[in-house]
Formats: C-alpha cells, structure tokens, sequence
C-alpha cells in the first residue's frame, strides 16, 4: 500500500529515539526481527548512561561488555541506521506513516579521523567533562568517553574559543571540518519508539542538603563515576575536597524523591544503587565505616537478596529517617548530618567525610515534539498509537527493566508496521 | 516477643486535630524530615514526626502527657520542608488546642474558642454580661467631664472583673494540676517547680523562637505582645487594687508614671499585634496554616489594645458620641479574652512554660559549636 511504504516499495522504518540501553535492545531485536530501523542519538555516541556505570547491580558486572555486545550486533546488521548528534524535531501523522522532522547537528569531524587525539592535544578550551558530571575537565574537541560507538571524535562547539581552529591546523588527515552545518531532514516512518532515556535530579535544588554548597557532598552517578576506572579519579573513591580516602560515608536516600516539592514518585532504583555504592566502598576501604539513611529501603522482587546480602555485611548502618539538616566543617569539610533515628525514637547527629546523595530519575521528555502525549511527571504515556515510550522515558527503571522494556516495545513498533502495511 | 500493644484510638480527638488545622495529617509517611529539620527538637524528644503519627491513631493519653508539644514555637520549617505535604506545623497546632480542651476546667468550655460559633457566642456573653453592669440598675445620669465610671460604676465593675479574675486563675490551676500530672506520667522527670525560673529566664529572652527559620518577623512580634501584656497584666491588677482599696483614683492622669507606662504597654501590644498579623498575611504558608482559634486570639489581642488606646484619647477629647460604645467594644474584648484564657490558644503562656520547666535538664540536640544556625553562615 502505498501510504505504508518508502518510494521503492520496502516497509516503513521503525524511529528509535535515544541510543541508550532502551532504544538500543529496541532497534537491535526489531531489526533482528526483519523491520528496518533509524536511531536518532542526541550525544555524539550510543550507549546512554549506562556507558557511565561502574557495575550493574545485582551482579556487580561492568556495562562495557553488555554494551560491546550491543555494537557488534549494530555493526553486523545492515537493516538499522544509527544517527549520532540527531534529534527528533517534528512528528505528524498517523499510525504506520508518520513524517518525523529530524535535525542533524554537526560533529565538526568527519570519518576520517582516526582517533590519534593530536586535536586535543592542542585544544585550548578546557571544558568540564559531562560524562563525569564536572569532576574533570575535558577539551572541547575530544572522544566523548573510553569505549564511544561510534569511535569518532566529536566537538562539543559551545566550550570552542571564537574563531579559534587550533584542531583543524593540526589534524593530519584534515578530518576536521569546523564549517559543517546543522541539518533538517524529513524522514517518513511507520513508528515511533521514545528511549530518550532519564537524567538524575538536579541535587542543587535540594538546598538543604547542601550540594555544591558543600564540595564533599556528592551524587549517586557521581560516585559510579568515582569508582568507574576510567572517571576521574582513576577509579578510587575519593572525596572532592581533599582526594582523601573516605572513612565514613552517609548515604541519604530519597533526595528530591517521594518529594512533592522535588520529584514526588519513587525512581525505584536508587535503593539498591545505593547498596551497590555502599558494596563498592566497602571492597576498596574494608574499614570504611557507611551509614545509609532513608525511608523506606524498596529493592523489590529478586533485589531483595542482593539487599539482603549486602546489608549483612556489619559495616553498612541503615538508619530510618530521612535526613533534612546538613552542615559543613569550615575547616576539615567534614558534614555534620541530623536526623531523627526512626526505630529508636532519637535525633541523632553524626559526622562524616563524604555525603552521597541519592538522587531520583527524571525523564527526559521535555524537548520533544508536541504529539508525544506525558504524564505530569513528563513519562511517555501509553497512547493508542506508533508512539511508544521505552525504558526511562516512560516509567524509572533500572538497566534490567530498560532492556526488558526495550524487548517488549519492539513487538509494538512491528504491530505498527504491519498495521501501516494493511491499511 | 515483646508484649503486644493495644491501642485503643481516641476518635474524637482525631476529629478534633483533623477540625482543628491537622486535616492533612493522614498524609504523613513518617519519613521524619520534619524532626531533622526542626531546629528546637532535640535528641530525646524529636518532634513532631511522632506526635503526627500518635495524632493519626488518636492516643491522647501519650499526646495530653507529652511537652514536646508545647516546645514547639510554630515556626513552620516543617510544613516548608514536608515532602508530602501533610502540614506538620499545622498538624502540631492543632493537636495542641486538642490537648486544650481535655485539659480545661470546667470540660465543657474546653472546645469554645474552636470553632467560630462559639466563639462568636462567647463574645456575646461577654456583652451581655458587660451591658447589664451598665443598665442594672440605670447608671446615674452624666456630669462633666464624662468618664467611663457614667456607664459602669466602678462600685460594679472593679468586684466584677476581680470575680472573673478569680474564676480564671482557679481554672488555669485545675489546668496546670492536670497538665503536670500528665507530664509526669508522661515521663518528664524535670522539677517544674524550681525549674520555673530559668524557664522564663529563656522565655524572656524569646531565644527558641531564633532557632525558626521560616518566619523570623514572629520572634519580635511575640516578644513585643508577650512584654506588653506582663506589663499590663502588672499594671492593670496594681491600678484595679489601688482602686479598690480606695488608694488611687481612676481615670489616673495622662502625665501620671503609672499611666504613660501603660499607654506605652498598649502601644508596643498594638504594634506586636500588627507585626504578627502581618507576618501571617505576607508569608502565603503561615497564612494558609493559620487556623480561626489563631485569627481569633490575635484579634481578640490587637483588638482590646486598639479600642483601650482609642478609648482613652476619646475619653480625653470627651467626644461622647463614640467613646462609651468604643470603650464598650474594649471592656468586651478583655473580658472575652479573660474568660477564655484557659480555654483558647492564650493559654499556652502556662502549658509551654511548664514543659520548658519538666524538661530543661534533658540534652539537647549536639553539633558543633560554630553551627547554631544564627552564627554559621554554612548551615543548612
């Protein structure tokens, strides 16, 4: 039929919108499947945030080797079309055709660059690096982490200095081309999956826990970053103010979560992320003494033994009651933490060296196309459409849950297509 | 296994505390952010998550017997910080006035200054009561120059308010037995009695009141109202006994020590007054939290010390057209507020001082010392 079908009469692709761990399983099963694919990925590389993680949870394994998996079966399969620095801008149509307006942002690098880094060697613009959530610095022109898909520079052209093409003078293989253009491409489609995936809460909002207030009070993604080898501290788990080991380490769970003046849902995951936190403390610093804080500990269904092991362990203190008084050493930086100890009926205040806070998802649904119908909490919502929402766009979820997810919406973007073929 | 717990939920006090402001209660998932963030909670005594929860499943007896209650200034940084929005400030208000009511003497005036009806009623009373000292029998006819004495003989008046005195200082100290012995079965152990001094000491000083963050404008606005009437409390039973006893002569002259001190008391009242109200009107959370036994005192209060000035300056321009009816509306205003003191919010002067004085001994919250919240400009 010829609403369903691309000019040469092959099916409409299926629009996979986000490159992370949703989208990717997404595109990969549907194109395993027959169906043809576009990813459209904002960030000059795949992989989302889990390419940031030290180890999933529960089995404490690193995401490198799931992700590489994941590339592989992009690479071998000719059926998907993956666009990095694309963005999703316009949508209309109807259920197995639409016409998706997609812009293409420029890398300022061609597919000539061969990952020698003598750009940024002479990159002038130090930047901080986003992947490691400010705790390094990164030059403007440079390979967005380790182990990018695909293994191309990038420029990220709003840390460049005006008018300056130090890069360009050095690449060898002239792959800089700091005069490319962003681009507007109509594309049409026969559905849409929306993997745009989730970013953590913005803690400075939270202003009485005192982030970035106080330099030793840090994230939950901050700490993967810290005890991820390739982040900023080489892997060891530092704290920011001095690069000292920490001794004592308070976990506060729920900052801005279960909160009607921040994020009133649960994200679900943060429990037992912050037990995986507390785990790898404690296989680095064996004397290092933790104390989490929280409401209620929600590690559901089979995440309960993974709690259940790591709490065994008798240098984590879990303490109900949540903390909303925190202050700083002027001189050591040390964190003076108050909360009332719950199950004894006392208010306690305790000091520690290093204050994570466990900070809840937010989905990242607000830039896109009016059309791609979201809760009040901006999750993708189930519509009687080709639209669909996957992984963290449209509930919080943990990778597991994400892959999952991305599996089970793969079944619906094909019922689009085939609906799209018989209309 | 320890000893099963049964409770038996007082109902009528939840309704109280849901009527009373504590309506968002049940919102309450005892996360305990309101304990952390209150700055006068302390170690053995975090409040007010408990007392929410206690509230929730109406057991009185805890609540009746428990002064962290009452160490509570109402500054609100809970209900600010609550995450769900079940009004913790509020919520302690009201079980406050709960605990009022079943403490008050005689019980069945405990709920009048709850709901505006009664209220309304009791300023009636009041009225009434006022009005036939003034015509039974008829006053004697006017002389020049007027003063109030035309239209309520002190022969009447000064027996009568020392009548009412009376009965309101015997109802306060049926309170006051009450309260105590439910403190001690509460479990305060501090000496209340010897205790009593350095408790005012620090209420004298408002020191607690620093410790709020939300709404620092009531901290002198109190202390403004709360030394404005100990000095006319003082004054007013000075003249009221000189009088009697034939020792002095009202109405005592403008330029009179005595006098000027106390036309000094009600204009620091009226303008604690005016700071108070307007504190709650500005900030959009103390004015939401605000329940009609707070409006009611606060005007009851600004009001008396608005007509007794204005009374006055119309008695000393002799405008007879307003000043008997203003004085009137004053005599009327005290009598209520006199009458109602056990029984309303005012009577919170005697119950937080008590529980100042059972628990002084006990630790409070530890820190370190450069992180009071007034003196580090690092805290949170």
């Amino acid at each position: 039929m010829p609403a369903a079908e691309s000019g040469n009469g092959k099916p409409l692709p299926i629009l996979v919108v986000g490159g992370g761990i949703a989208g990717l399983t997404c595109a990969i099963e549907a194109a395993e499947a027959g169906n043809r694919v576009v990813v459209v990925e904002k960030s000059p590389c795949l992989g989302g945030r889990v390419a940031g993680f030290h180890q999933y949870f529960p089995k404490l394994c690193p995401p490198p080797c799931g992700l590489e998996i994941n590339f592989r079966r992009i690479r071998n399969n000719s059926l998907i079309a993956v666009h990095t620095l694309a963005e999703l801008k316009d949508l209309c149509g109807k259920p197995g055709d639409y016409e998706a307006i997609i812009r293409f942002n420029p890398r300022y690098v061609t597919a000539q660059c061969t990952m020698c880094g003598e750009c940024s060697r002479v990159c002038p613009s130090e930047t901080p690096d986003p992947f490691d959530y400010g705790m390094s610095s990164a030059r403007a022109i440079r390979l967005p982490h380790r182990f990018a898909y695909p293994a191309q520079y990038a420029i990220d052209r709003e840390a460049c200095m005006d008018g300056c093409h130090a890069c360009a003078d050095a690449c060898r293989y002239g792959a800089v081309d700091l005069a490319q253009k962003p681009v507007l491409e109509k594309m049409r489609v026969a559905s849409v999956v929306v993997a745009t995936g989730w970013a953590p809460y913005d803690a400075a909002r939270i202003d009485n826990l005192g982030f970035r207030r106080f330099s030793n009070v840090i994230t939950n993604v901050m700490l993967e970053r810290l005890a991820a080898a390739d982040g900023p501290t080489g892997g060891r788990i530092l704290r920011p103010s001095d690069g000292k080991v920490p001794r004592a380490v308070a976990f506060i769970q729920c900052a801005g979560s279960r909160d009607e003046n921040h994020l009133p849902y649960c994200s679900g995951v943060c429990c037992t992320a912050s037990l995986k936190h507390a785990a790898y403390i404690r296989s680095q610093y064996p004397d290092a003494k933790i104390t989490m804080f929280y409401i209620d500990l929600r590690t559901p269904g089979e995440l309960d033994h993974f709690a259940a092991k790591t709490v065994a362990d008798t240098g984590i203190e879990l303490i109900k009651g949540k903390v909303a008084r925190v202050q700083e050493h002027p001189g050591s930086r040390d964190l003076l933490v108050t909360a009332e100890d719950v199950l004894r009926g006392r208010k306690i205040t305790r000091e520690y060296d290093l204050l994570v806070l466990a900070v809840g998802m937010v989905p990242q649904t607000a830039d896109l196309p009016m059309g791609i119908r979201t809760d009040q909490f901006g999750f993708v919502t189930e519509a009687a459409s080709g639209i669909h929402g996957a992984g963290c766009a449209r509930f919080p979820a943990d990778t597991a849950a994400s892959v999952r997810d991305g599996t089970g919406m793969t079944l619906r973007a094909m019922q689009s297509v085939s609906a799209g073929r018989e209309s | 296994m320890a000893d099963p717990i049964i409770l038996h939920p007082d109902t009528e006090f939840i309704r109280d505390v849901t009527r009373g402001g504590g309506a968002d209660m049940k919102k309450c998932f005892q996360c305990a952010t309101c304990s952390s963030t209150c700055g006068l909670s302390t170690e053995n005594r975090p409040f007010p998550r408990k007392q929410i929860v206690e509230a929730q499943w109406g057991m009185t007896d805890r609540l009746i017997g428990d002064p962290a209650i009452w160490l509570c200034h109402n500054c609100g940084d809970c209900t600010t910080r609550c995450p769900r929005g079940a009004h913790p400030a509020e919520t302690l208000s009201a079980i406050r006035c709960a605990v009022i009511r079943r403490l008050a003497f005689p019980r069945f005036m405990g709920g009048v200054f709850a709901i505006p009806e009664s209220a309304v009623a009791m300023l009636a009373f009041s009225a009434i009561l006022l009005l036939s000292i003034a015509l039974l029998p008829a006053p004697s006819p006017g002389s020049s120059p007027l003063v109030f004495a035309q239209m309520f003989p002190k022969t009447r008046l000064e027996p009568f308010f020392f009548a009412v005195s009376g009965w309101v200082v015997l109802a306060l100290t049926v309170g006051a037995v009450r309260f105590a012995g439910a403190l001690r079965r509460g479990g305060a152990e501090g000496p209340i009695l010897s205790n009593l001094v350095p408790a005012l000491m620090e209420i004298v000083s408002h020191r607690r009141f620093a410790e709020c963050g939300a709404q620092q404008g009531r901290r002198w606005g109190h202390l403004l109202v709360f030394s404005a009437f100990v000095g006319l409390a003082a004054m007013g039973t000075t003249v009221g006994i000189g009088s009697m006893l034939g020792l002095m002569d009202t109405p005592i002259p403008f330029l009179n020590p005595l006098k000027l001190f106390a036309n000094l008391c009600a204009l620091v009242l009226v303008t604690g007054a005016a700071v108070l109200v307007w504190n709650r009107l500005k900030d959009r959370q103390a004015r939401a939290g605000a329940v009609f036994s707070d409006w009611f005192l606060l005007i009851l209060i600004g009001g008396a010390g608005l007509t007794g000035l204005l009374s006055e300056a119309l008695r000393l321009t002799q405008l007879r057209a307003a000043m008997f009816f203003i004085y009137y509306t004053h005599l009327t205003l005290v009598l209520t507020l006199f009458l109602g003191a056990p029984y309303s919010k005012f009577v919170h002067f005697l119950y937080r001082t008590m529980a100042m004085a059972a628990t002084r001994q006990e630790s409070s919250s530890s820190g370190w010392p450069i992180t009071r919240r007034r003196q580090s400009p690092a805290t949170s």
